[in-house]
């Protein structure tokens, strides 16, 4: 197997805040307002400050010095998911993701971000041993839910307390890890076509999702490895512009993954597509510190294949048919996360995986590129918001009449099965690798179209 | 300056939380879409949540006195709502509900925040839609078309918003709440103050609530694309579309440098235009299945014999979107070649198009100023962009002077400077080619009338005389 030409290709970009390229950003904006058909932060405020253009604005503006220090300056800068919503409909494409995390990194260095959230993101989250210490059995409060996942997760980030205490729903903590379960299952294989980064979602609370991954690859006819030694994808820290947290974690991705004495996989592959932009859209401008890290480094982004595009890849390349014919079985729908569409430009794959499952009938729904609000640690900073847009998200779901949502991120999938929960209890939330086996063919059990060669 | 004490009081009117004073957000409403302007900070920005605080808010300004300065989605691109002057800036983007949607009687009454779009949608969902189409209606505000009067592609067989509404509730410029039409197509009680209100560009009210025509969905559309080798063949084909008995729903225009524009920035496949072609018009029909069929064929005709090379019917709904998004994509193509994009909104009557075509590119090619031009030709309503480097001091130089003989072209042809984005404060020095001192001087004379302390929207459309003062 060799890398696809088809597989959307790694982006160049930096968040140094002195590059020229930065200013060139913020220069064409032209202030037309056509982000605001699509801002999810924009639905839920009505205000100026919540869309692209005022964002930009601000950081153009005049009295940037004094404006940069304060609390209003801060609070909009904070106040967007980085879902690049607004890119899609921009006419001149200016790339508001990199403008907002790089004026968040500015920030970060002048240590203005928030002081529990950067405790956790600069001591807590790197650090392997602080947290597992504190291990206990319960999960009667969050403290104890936290103590449960180690320190370098960025779930801590997704389910600190909101400013005024408010919580999610904590979801529960499954044991033994995923990681350390699957170190035994694949151990002894040769390992060489995929190697799996499982996430912090599917390694702590859905490793459901990752063994369909495993499962649903190896039965494509792929060897499938999962490094022990990954992390937590860096995300987080990135989005909230803790940038030297984000590279601790990715060097500790990049020896996993691609080991200095080799051997590497052909691919790298996430059941969770925000994992998956990450590790293919920001490890070289983590780690581009000496040459030979920088090369490593790109063979790295260059292997990192969103899961359905590598599951219909893999399909395709054996010539296995797509499964047509009468279907039955539950409605499923589907939600576009924000960094596979809009990050990695794939929205067809898993479409074409999940209308062509055997055990299962397909519905689109409204808007279903509309972003959840999730957003990383956005839905605890502004907890609030995160509520409203998912509210809005999920009424395209409720519309539907489907049974199962389906997706392919897992923030997206915390943010959603809360959302839904709150609304309509019964309906699931699954990510795209746990739906393809599942309602994939059972006599060779190998999901859509297989056969039995 | 507005001192404590009258924030104080608008922030008991509309609550605290909806009034804005911060630095940055003043900096957020000092702008809307108009391009290479600056930013003005007003000194407050309120996000109003009825009729009633707007009123409220409006006879403080009286009393203090503030300037007030209405503001929709900001999308507006001649600066209407830019605070020029300072003053509160009244959003009206938090009252944005669809109050009613009547299919009974063909009507919708919403709130002026309400995204066009949203409530075009929210119509056809029961069979029914809403006519004006601006370029931005996927983000710009009822309250905001209302007040530019703001056309769209379809303005040719369905008019402009203004042939859209029915009633409006506003607040006068001296707070005086006040309902204006009546829920009926036909009425002539008494003068007609809610023309007068609409395209006022917020110098006259804040409008707070419409009652909104909307129209039958048509059962069939179809679409055609012409292409010409000549730009004047294509602007006679428009008027002979008509005299041929036909009233297309659409009939837009792009000269040979928009089409390459578009074909380099979409990529030319995707578009399905003719690279080569000097000029095309896309040609939408609507109407009954056999009505769509019939039309369509005496357009085809009509081209034909205005030497088209070529006509195209688009054979799917997505053919036809293709031909509606390279047309679509004129504006950001020119935006993405050109840093400074002057653009344009002339219109002139039908049978001055092919005219104001030709001379509008002679007067680019004697000013050496690459030009394009794209737009609503079925109304004779022409986006003219004239395309410069800002660095570059005699190139802009160059532009003005292109500018200034458009518009006399435009004006000795019978038509207006403006079309449809309003004068606002980028087009009040050309205002006076079109409208005589004592034209200006009556409408003067009614803003005086309504809103005697000029306290709303001041310093737009009426160019500065030297006894009006700042």
């Amino acid at each position: 197997m060799a890398p696809d030409k088809k597989i959307p290709p790694a982006g160049r970009k930096t968040v140094d805040p002195d590059d020229k390229r930065l200013k060139a950003e913020i220069d064409r904006c032209v202030r037309c307002g056509a982000c605001m058909a699509k801002c999810p932060v924009y639905f839920a405020t009505q205000r100026e400050g919540g869309v692209a253009r005022g964002k930009i604005a601000l950081t153009r503006a005049d009295e940037i010095g004094r404006l940069e220090g304060g609390k209003t300056f801060q609070f909009h800068l904070s106040a967007c998911l980085l879902c690049g919503s607004c890119m899609a409909v921009c006419p001149n494409q200016v790339d508001t993701p990199l403008i907002v995390q790089a004026e968040r990194a500015k920030l970060a260095k002048a240590k203005r971000t928030g002081r529990l959230k950067s405790f956790v993101l600069r001591k807590i989250l790197p650090s392997r041993r602080v947290l597992p210490r504190l291990l206990t059995g319960a999960r009667f409060t969050r403290a104890l839910w936290a103590a449960k996942v180690p320190g370098d997760s960025g779930l801590h980030i997704r389910f600190l307390r909101g400013p005024k205490g408010e919580r999610h729903r904590i979801p529960k903590i499954t044991k033994p890890f995923f990681i350390k379960r699957a170190k035994k299952e694949t151990e002894g294989s040769k390992a060489a076509d995929v190697a799996l980064f499982a996430g912090c979602v599917s390694n702590y609370l859905r490793p459901q999702a990752a063994e369909a991954a495993v499962s649903g690859l190896t039965r494509l006819g792929a060897s499938v490895t999962v490094p022990t030694d990954q992390s937590c994808c860096g995300l987080p820290a990135f989005g909230a512009g803790e940038t030297r947290a984000a590279r601790k974690l990715a060097i500790r991705n990049l020896d996993a993954f691609l080991p200095v004495d080799g051997p590497w996989p052909t691919y790298i592959t996430s059941p969770c597509a925000s994992c998956a932009y990450m590790l293919s859209k920001h490890m070289v401008e983590l780690l581009s510190d000496d040459a030979d890290t920088a090369r490593r480094a790109r063979e790295f982004e260059r292997r990192v294949v969103p899961f359905s595009s590598l599951w219909l890849k893999l399909q395709e390349d054996r010539g296995l048919p797509g499964s047509g014919g009468e279907k039955s079985g539950p409605l499923l729908t589907y939600h576009d996360p924000c960094h596979l569409k809009k990050g990695l430009s794939e929205s067809d794959a898993p479409r074409k995986l999940l209308t062509s499952l055997p055990n299962a009938r397909f519905v689109e729904m409204s808007d279903a590129d509309d972003c959840c609000g999730q957003g990383g640690s956005f839905c605890i900073s502004h907890y609030d918001l995160s509520v409203a847009i998912a509210k809005r998200k999920v009424e395209g779901v409720l519309n539907s009449g489907a049974d199962v949502l389906v997706t392919e991120c897992s923030g997206c999938l915390l943010q959603l099965a809360e959302a839904l929960n709150s609304q309509k209890p019964g309906i699931e939330v699954i990510l795209t690798s746990e739906a393809l086996l599942r309602f994939g063919r059972t006599d060779s059990g190998a999901g859509p179209g297989s056969d039995t060669g | 300056m507005i001192d404590a004490g009258v924030l104080n009081e608008i922030g008991v009117i509309v609550g605290a939380q909806h009034l804005l004073t911060s630095p940055e957000e003043l900096v957020l409403y000092g702008y809307d879409a108009t391009p290479a302007v600056d930013v003005v900070r007003p000194d407050a920005v309120v996000h109003a949540g009825s009729a009633e605080e707007i009123a409220e808010i409006v006879r403080l300004a009286n009393r203090t006195p503030f300037y007030v300065i209405p503001r929709g989605a900001g999308t507006g691109l001649t600066g209407g709502a830019r605070p020029i002057r300072g003053g509160v800036v009244i959003s009206t983007q938090r009252m944005n509900r669809i109050l009613r949607i009547d299919a009974d009687n063909l009507q919708a009454v919403v709130q002026p925040g309400v995204v066009t779009d949203q409530l075009d949608k929210q119509a056809r969902a029961q069979g029914l839609f809403y006519a004006p189409d601006p370029q931005s209606m996927a983000t710009c505000s009822i309250g905001g078309n209302l007040a530019e009067n703001a056309g769209g592609p379809h303005a040719v067989k369905y008019g402009v918003t203004r042939q859209s509404v029915l009633a409006l509730q506003a607040v006068l410029p001296e707070g005086q709440l006040v309902r204006l039409g009546a829920r009926t197509l036909k009425s002539v009680a008494g003068y007609d103050l809610l023309s007068l209100l609409l395209g006022s560009e917020g110098t006259l009210g804040v409008i707070t609530e419409a009652t909104l025509r909307l129209l039958p969905l048509p059962e069939a559309r179809r679409t055609l694309l012409a292409s010409f080798a000549e730009v004047e063949e294509a602007a006679a084909a428009v008027g002979a579309t008509f005299r041929a008995g036909v009233l297309p729903a659409a009939i837009e225009f792009m000269d040979g440098n928009a089409i390459r524009c578009v074909e380099d920035y979409e990529g030319s496949s995707l578009t399905g235009l003719v690279r080569e072609a000097g000029a095309v018009l896309i040609i939408e029909l609507d109407g009954g299945a056999g009505d769509v069929e019939r039309t369509g064929a005496i357009v085809e005709r009509v081209m034909r014999e205005g030497k088209a090379k070529g006509v195209k019917l688009a054979k799917t709904e997505e053919e036809a979107e293709g031909l509606w998004s390279a047309r679509r994509a004129v504006g950001p193509a020119l935006a993405k070649i050109a840093p400074l994009k002057v653009n344009e909104d002339i219109v002139v009557p039908l049978s001055g198009l092919p005219r104001a075509v030709a001379g509008i590119h002679s007067i680019g090619a004697e000013q050496d100023i690459k030009c394009a031009i794209f737009g609503h030709a079925g109304d004779g309503n022409l986006h003219v962009n004239f395309l410069a480097d800002p660095q570059n001091s005699d190139e802009v130089r160059r532009v003005e002077r292109a500018v200034d003989e458009m518009f006399a072209l435009v004006i000795s042809l019978g038509g207006s400077i403006t079309g449809e984005h309003g004068v606002g404060t980028t087009k009040q020095k050309y205002l006076s080619l079109e409208l005589s001192e004592e034209s200006m001087d009556a409408m003067r004379a009614i803003k005086a009338a309504l809103d005697p302390r000029g306290i709303m929207n001041p310093a737009k459309i009426f160019p500065e005389r030297a006894e009006d003062g700042a």
